[in-house]
């Protein structure tokens, strides 16, 4: 299928683009664009370089009391019995909690909430929650935990996820329907058997990816304080404080109005502080308990227990290509290894699969993935959740295709370029798709076509490319109310204050609001106040997660402040008796378009308008429109918009260590509109080097006992200044008929195809293919000398037979070109 | 043993404080939750991250694994103390304008080693400026646009040098009059 | 946050005094010089002091300079920084101050000291953790417990020596100073070293370490360099550690070479023999190189005290004994 051409058999992909709905279009308000696009600085930047940004941490209430948690010294046991008798009795410690008192399972998918605040009755790793104690200071805190008794009776603990698919006699969730499986998923589209049986080439290999941690520079952190109202105050280091204020309620059987759910500023989270956590709900119950504010500040160790890291994935994949470069088929067999408890796994195995379906046209379509318990800290969604661990394996078996097939691993990746407004096998649709752009600013940028196979012995050029979600149609609780809203109130000053649920985790989603409603109001930036995540004062937002907070707050924002530019239009235009399409509003002014001299400012704007209608106020909201495929599951991973992205890493591969040097990486991303480039290309760049820090140095694992291998910053090692490529950000803006003036999502998708890249670069430079994530030099080297070894075997002659597959390596027909 | 508590003299930004604390408390603890100087951050409380960096003699210090009485007769500066009544510190600016700081965590201890960086070479090259902040970790920005705010400050600091002190601001001119 | 357990804390303003409350409080007292080791390891709850005695201070200590006899006096208070950057150690000792400069980053640097880093507390993956960590597993041999996790069945600790610059000060046969209030003591640093991971120092309670001597360097010159394994270009312990010296003759040709290695046990090991095997061939014989690599790789065995595949770090040690040889001609003499 060529780009823009829509087969018959699928749906009409622009129908809802044409449906009444409530999305604006990429034109700006006016006549042009006066904040959008403008490489503006962030709203609350300021503070933050000065150290005048509160986070939670930075929080503190008279008489506050410090919290502290006694963890599970064993990955699978039950508790027979916890005594807190000597804690209680020490001085300096106003509270104990155990698990008994808040029974209540929760997690933020419905159906599949088996998390507890603290352990009832069984710990499934070691870091699981037992206890918790408030006390004068942490130092007392920490020395009440070990006066409390906990007697355990040992279980048979499972590491390894093919053990514990296997096993029946060991059950970590017991009621759980299947054993050890938390959630299997296999779907089919087209005739991936046929289609493979018919391909010129087709290639099938087993790959792995590893756990990886986020690692955000702040740890959890959570206040509450029970004041004498009945209200309970929580301040946390969340991203998605809704969820946290519905599980609040009903774990501690308090009404929700009794609850109110504050997000400060947020030091880092990229999917990390998407689940309620342990310390939020302790934090409140010993603030109810012991009627004084009580804090949790989690050690970087507890934050790795608290996890909910990137799955590691065990991944068969068999993909099929016709001579001339299209793809005919890819059939995916995918172990998910989940960890103790379900956080977001449900959406994690699906985004497995459905997430494959674009940016290359992919006809036959099949996956099947089951992810499980194992008694290891919890995974859960991180930045390019679910998806980027199958989008290594089809990136680097496309090119394996390629090289099969002779053709150029960029040709290829055009060749197969699904374009804009089409639908996927999976039946989503798809709307503006840059993705064409994104591959020649990358191979423009890199200078692939005169620099690939010439750098020399060990270097090289690979190139990927990957599609992304922008929020999806999925609602973790069923509902109809809108997922994102917006509320703006106007000030007589002239200032505008929008209260935004939306959680700014640093993505900038407040300078995104503000930059909409500065746009739309014809005002400054400075002019916009942005209050957000607090469940008092902001409308709900369903949290900073699967990049929905530009598309779906954007749209609500732009609703909302649209209201509110009619009004003020029709006041300005009544007082100059003009007709309201000749006042624009611009740069803090209103101002008539046909006689320029008549001006009057922003403020004297609202003035009129107020004294006209009513006091200024509007809320916007935005819904996706009915997406997805027909069949159970096909609304997961249906998004209203897609971004796409497209990559090409340079690599230096040091043949005598395996050590692998990456001196560039060129990352180009379809954001759609890019409302403050600046903005983007920080979430490109931060993407881009999450990928490559995960590539090398980060493994989240445990060891033969369960414990965490590397829980603190030193031994999980992130990538420091030295380590880091230079990254190169472009950016590709193919207007989405739906986004906020056109734009798409920029802080996910970016990340995916960094990873495929370096191990495609890495086959270019050295002839290996790496399968096993992550490529320490050990493999990489082991790697160089089988294929060395097949080389020689094979008389010297280049691309020669298999050598062995060692060290997480293909051997065989890979082959050097030069 | 229980804990013996003293009254520590500090100079801290620019003023003696007497505190009183705990002597195996760090200085991060004290800065933070004596003297309420938040700024400071704490990500790993072991040296491994750099958040708690602050001056100490105007040299980068990690403050998590500094004892409190260690720093007594010595000058403390923390990033609330590159602000003065001139308004805030070049690399505050350019860190802002360069979009540099995204959650912003990491930055205060950044910002901090880039200003020991440049007291000391204001002419730091790119290589020296990763050097310098080898011990500070990002974990949003990729450290690109930090590089580039501090490469922006060394331009400014060097037109200012050559201007005179009128054009300290450089290019980060826009900054001055914009902020709010 | 990881809060300390409660001691009593002293700045003693001279090297009198802090020999004093050495001698007063000896095995209850724990020394702080730069704490970059120290205060990660009391968090980790290793050590239980009942009073930490600041060095910070003690000026006397702090400072380089040549002595009478040619030799390159280091003072145990010198910052890392400051041993890196110091002219006379460029000229004299470079491949210290490569050793000095690869040691954790930057920030550190400026903190830690010369005299802190000979006297680095051995590491490995079973002890360089919290209280609850090293607890969930019953503790080890080196600190509160009764087993090895890394030799199952051993009798004795193998945490592994992992400071740069002891490599190197071995190499270039460096004497230490050793101080208490009764005698002050030399001590070539190989001795200073044993081979028993839960303590690898030949340091009483109530001593200090005041300086470090480097012999001056031979009249044809005394190269030295250094090489390090690790998986970041900052802040990592080394996976591996090669310290290199050589003279050489009227020719150029080795006159004598040593090579150490470290990160692997609890002590920095000199590799036997290498004098004899490089002895008339060139420095940028590469194959010479090599087969001295060769032959530190036939005697140590890197054991999983260290995070990093310990086959890889064994088959790495021959191209690291290069490059430190490279190093080191890069360095000059
Ligand atoms: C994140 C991080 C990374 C690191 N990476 C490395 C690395 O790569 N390589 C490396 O070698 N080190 C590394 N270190 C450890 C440390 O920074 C250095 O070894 C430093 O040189 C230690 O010096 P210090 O002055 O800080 O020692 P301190 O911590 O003050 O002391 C260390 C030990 O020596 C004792 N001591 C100190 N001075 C004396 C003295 N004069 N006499 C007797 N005993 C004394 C102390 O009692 C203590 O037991 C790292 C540390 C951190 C936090
Ligand atoms: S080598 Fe053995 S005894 Fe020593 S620290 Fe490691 S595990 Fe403990
Ligand atoms: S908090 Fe001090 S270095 Fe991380
Ligand atoms: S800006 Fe978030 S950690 Fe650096």
């Amino acid at each position: 299928m060529s780009a823009g051409k829509l087969p018959a058999d699928r749906a009409d992909p622009l129908q809802h683009a044409r449906s009444p709905n409530r999305t604006f279009g990429p034109q700006p308000p006016g006549a042009q664009f006066e904040v959008v696009g403008k490489r503006s600085r962030k709203v609350d930047a300021a503070g933050k370089a000065t150290g005048e940004a509160r986070y939670t941490d930075d929080l503190a209430l008279p008489g506050m009391l410090h919290g502290k948690t006694l963890r599970s010294p064993h990955p699978h046991a039950r508790i027979k019995r916890i005594d807190t008798a000597k804690a209680e009795a020490l001085p300096g410690v106003l509270g104990v909690v155990t698990g008994a008192e808040m029974p209540v399972r929760f997690g933020v998918i419905p159906w599949t909430q088996d998390e507890t605040a603290l352990a009832v009755d069984k710990v499934r790793f070691i870091g699981d929650p037992v206890a918790a104690v408030a006390a004068v200071d942490e130092e007392t805190a920490q020395a009440a935990l070990r006066l409390i008794e906990v007697d355990y009776e040992l279980l048979t603990p499972l590491f390894d996820p093919a053990e514990a698919l296997a096993r029946k006699d060991v059950v970590i969730h017991e009621g759980n329907k299947h054993g050890n499986v938390t959630k299997e998923v296999l779907l089919e589209f087209g005739d991936p058997d046929g289609a493979l049986a018919r391909s010129d080439f087709v290639v099938e290999d087993d790959y792995e990816f590893h756990g990886t941690a986020h690692a955000p520079i702040e740890t959890h952190v959570a206040l509450a304080r029970y004041g004498s109202d009945g209200v309970l105050t929580l301040w946390s280091a969340t991203q998605i404080p809704h969820y946290v204020h519905r599980e609040l309620a009903r774990v501690l059987d308090l009404p929700a109005p009794q609850i109110r759910v504050i997000q400060p500023h947020l030091g880092g989270a990229f999917g990390g502080k998407s689940d309620p956590f342990s310390l939020e709900f302790c934090a409140a119950k010993l603030a109810i308990k012991t009627r004084r504010p009580v804090k949790f500040l989690y050690t970087r160790e507890e934050e790795f227990y608290a996890h909910r890291g990137r799955h590691p994935m065990q991944m068969r994949f068999k993909t099929g290509m016709t001579k001339d470069g299209r793809l005919t088929a890819v059939d995916s067999k995918i172990l998910i290894d989940g960890g103790a408890y379900s956080s977001f796994g449900l959406v994690t195995t699906y985004y497995s699969g459905q997430l494959l379906t674009g940016p290359h046209d992919l006809p036959n379509y099949r996956f099947h993935s089951t992810r499980v318990f194992t008694n290891k800290p919890p995974c859960g969604p991180k930045r390019g959740h679910g998806s980027v661990q199958p989008r290594f394996a089809l990136e680097v078996q496309l090119d394996r295709l390629a090289e099969k097939a002779g053709l150029d691993p960029i040709e290829v990746r055009r060749r197969n370029f699904q374009g804009a407004y089409t639908t996927t096998v999976n039946g989503q649709r798809v709307t503006s798709n840059g993705f064409d752009q994104c591959l020649a600013q990358v191979e423009a940028a890199s200078g692939w076509k005169a620099r690939r196979g010439k750098l020399g012995r060990g270097k090289g050029l690979g190139c990927a490319g990957s599609m992304y979600i922008s929020g999806t149609n999925y609602c973790v609780y069923p509902n109809d109310m809108p997922q994102a809203g917006i509320q703006i109130k106007v000030d007589r000053s002239g200032l505008v204050t929008v209260f935004s649920g939306a959680s700014d985790i640093g993505q900038g989603s407040n300078t995104v609001v503000a930059t909409i409603v500065a746009e739309e109001l014809g005002l400054r930036l400075e002019d916009v106040r942005v209050v957000a995540a607090d469940s008092d004062l902001c409308p709900v937002d369903l949290g900073a997660y699967s990049s929905r907070i530009t598309f779906m707050v954007g749209n609500a924002a732009i609703h909302a402040a649209r209201k509110l530019r009619k009004l003020v239009q029709q006041a300005v235009a009544e007082e100059w008796g003009v007709a309201p399409e000749r006042v624009a509003l611009a740069g803090g002014f209103a101002f008539d378009l046909e006689e320029r001299a008549r001006v009057v400012s922003s403020a004297k704007a609202f003035h009129l308008a107020e004294a006209k209608f009513e006091t200024l106020g509007a809320t916007g909201s935005y819904n996706t429109p009915n997406l997805g495929g027909d069949y159970r599951g096909g609304t997961i991973g249906a998004s209203p918009a897609y971004s796409f992205t497209a990559c090409v890493a340079e690599v230096d591969v040091d043949l005598e260590t395996g050590e692998v040097r990456v001196p560039h990486v060129w990352t180009s991303h379809d954001c759609g509109r890019a409302l403050n480039p600046v903005l983007v290309e920080g979430q490109i760049e931060g993407s881009a080097y999450m990928g490559f820090g995960e590539v090398f140095l980060e493994s989240h694992a445990v060891n033969q006992y369960g414990l965490t291998t590397r829980p603190n910053l030193l031994d999980y090692t992130i990538p420091t200044a030295l380590d880091c490529p230079e990254f190169h950000a472009s950016i590709v803006e193919s207007l989405d008929p739906e986004g906020p003036y056109g734009a798409k999502e920029a802080g996910e998708g970016p990340l995916h195809p960094t990873i495929p890249a370096i191990a495609n670069a890495i086959h270019d430079a050295c002839g290996i293919w790496l399968t096993k994530l992550p490529f320490t030099p050990a493999k990489v080297l082991a790697a160089l000398q089988a294929k060395a070894k097949a080389d020689a075997a094979s008389g010297g002659t280049r691309g020669g037979a298999s050598g062995g597959a060692s060290g997480g390596a293909l051997g065989g027909d890979q082959g050097g070109k030069r | 043993m229980t804990a013996e508590t003293r009254i520590l003299r500090l100079h801290v930004n620019g003023s003696d404080v007497d505190v009183a604390a705990p002597s195996h408390w760090t200085l991060l603890e004290v800065v933070r939750y004596r003297l309420g100087l938040t700024g400071t951050k704490q990500g790993c409380d072991k040296g491994d991250c750099g958040a708690c960096t602050l001056l100490v003699d105007g040299r980068a210090r990690l403050s998590c694994i500094t004892l409190a009485g260690d720093a007594v007769g010595h000058r403390v500066t923390t990033i609330e103390g590159l602000v003065t009544k001139d308004g805030l510190d070049l690399l505050q600016r350019t860190f802002d304008e360069a979009g540099a700081l995204q959650c912003g965590f990491c930055q205060p201890g950044m910002i901090v080693a880039a200003r020991a960086c440049l007291d000391a070479k204001p002419e730091a090259t790119r290589a020296e400026v990763k050097e310098a902040l080898a011990s500070n970790l990002c974990r949003c920005t990729g450290y690109t646009k930090i590089f580039e705010a501090v490469e922006q400050a060394v331009r400014a600091g060097r037109a200012a040098h050559t201007n005179g002190p009128a054009s300290l601001v450089g290019d980060s001119a826009a900054l001055a009059g914009g902020r709010r | 946050m990881l809060r300390l357990e409660p001691f009593a804390f002293a700045k003693p303003q001279t090297t009198d005094e802090a020999l004093a409350l050495l001698a007063r409080h000896g095995a209850k007292a724990k020394l702080i010089a730069g704490g970059t080791d120290l205060l990660p390891n009391l968090k980790h709850g290793l050590y239980e002091p009942e009073v930490v005695i600041a060095l910070s201070d003690l000026a006397e200590l702090r400072g380089v300079a040549v002595n009478g006899a040619g030799e390159l006096e280091i003072g145990a208070m010198t910052t890392l920084e400051e041993v890196e950057r110091a002219a006379l150690v460029r000229a004299r000792a470079p491949g210290l101050a490569q050793a000095a400069a690869a040691v954790a980053g930057p920030t550190q640097r400026t903190m830690g000291t010369l005299g802190g880093n000979v006297c680095l507390d051995t590491r490995c993956v079973w002890i360089n953790q919290s209280h609850f960590w090293r607890q969930s597993l019953g503790f080890c041999l080196k600190k509160d417990g009764t087993v090895c996790h890394v030799v199952k069945g051993g009798k004795s600790c193998v945490a592994a020596a992992s400071n740069d610059t002891a490599t190197l000060l071995v190499a270039l046969r460096a004497r230490l100073t050793i101080r208490s209030a009764a005698a002050t003591r030399e001590v070539a640093i190989a001795d200073f070293y044993k081979a028993d991971g839960a303590m690898n120092l030949r340091l009483a309670p109530d001593e200090l370490l005041t300086r470090i001597t480097v012999p001056a360097p031979a009249p044809q010159g005394t190269w030295s360099g250094y090489a390090k394994l690790r998986p970041r270009a900052s802040i990592d312990f080394p996976r591996l550690s090669v310290g290199v010296a050589w003279t050489t003759q009227q020719d150029g040709t080795f006159a004598d070479a040593t090579v150490v290695v470290s990160a692997i046990a609890a002590t920095p090991r000199v590799i036997a023999g290498i004098g004899e095997l490089l002895r008339g061939r060139r420095p940028d014989d590469l194959a010479a190189l090599l087969a001295a690599g060769e032959k530190a790789r036939s005697v140590v065995t890197p054991l999983t005290n260290i995070d990093g595949d310990p086959q890889w770090r064994r088959a790495m040690v021959p191209v690291f004994v290069k490059r430190s040889f490279l190093a080191g001609a890069r360095g000059g003499a």
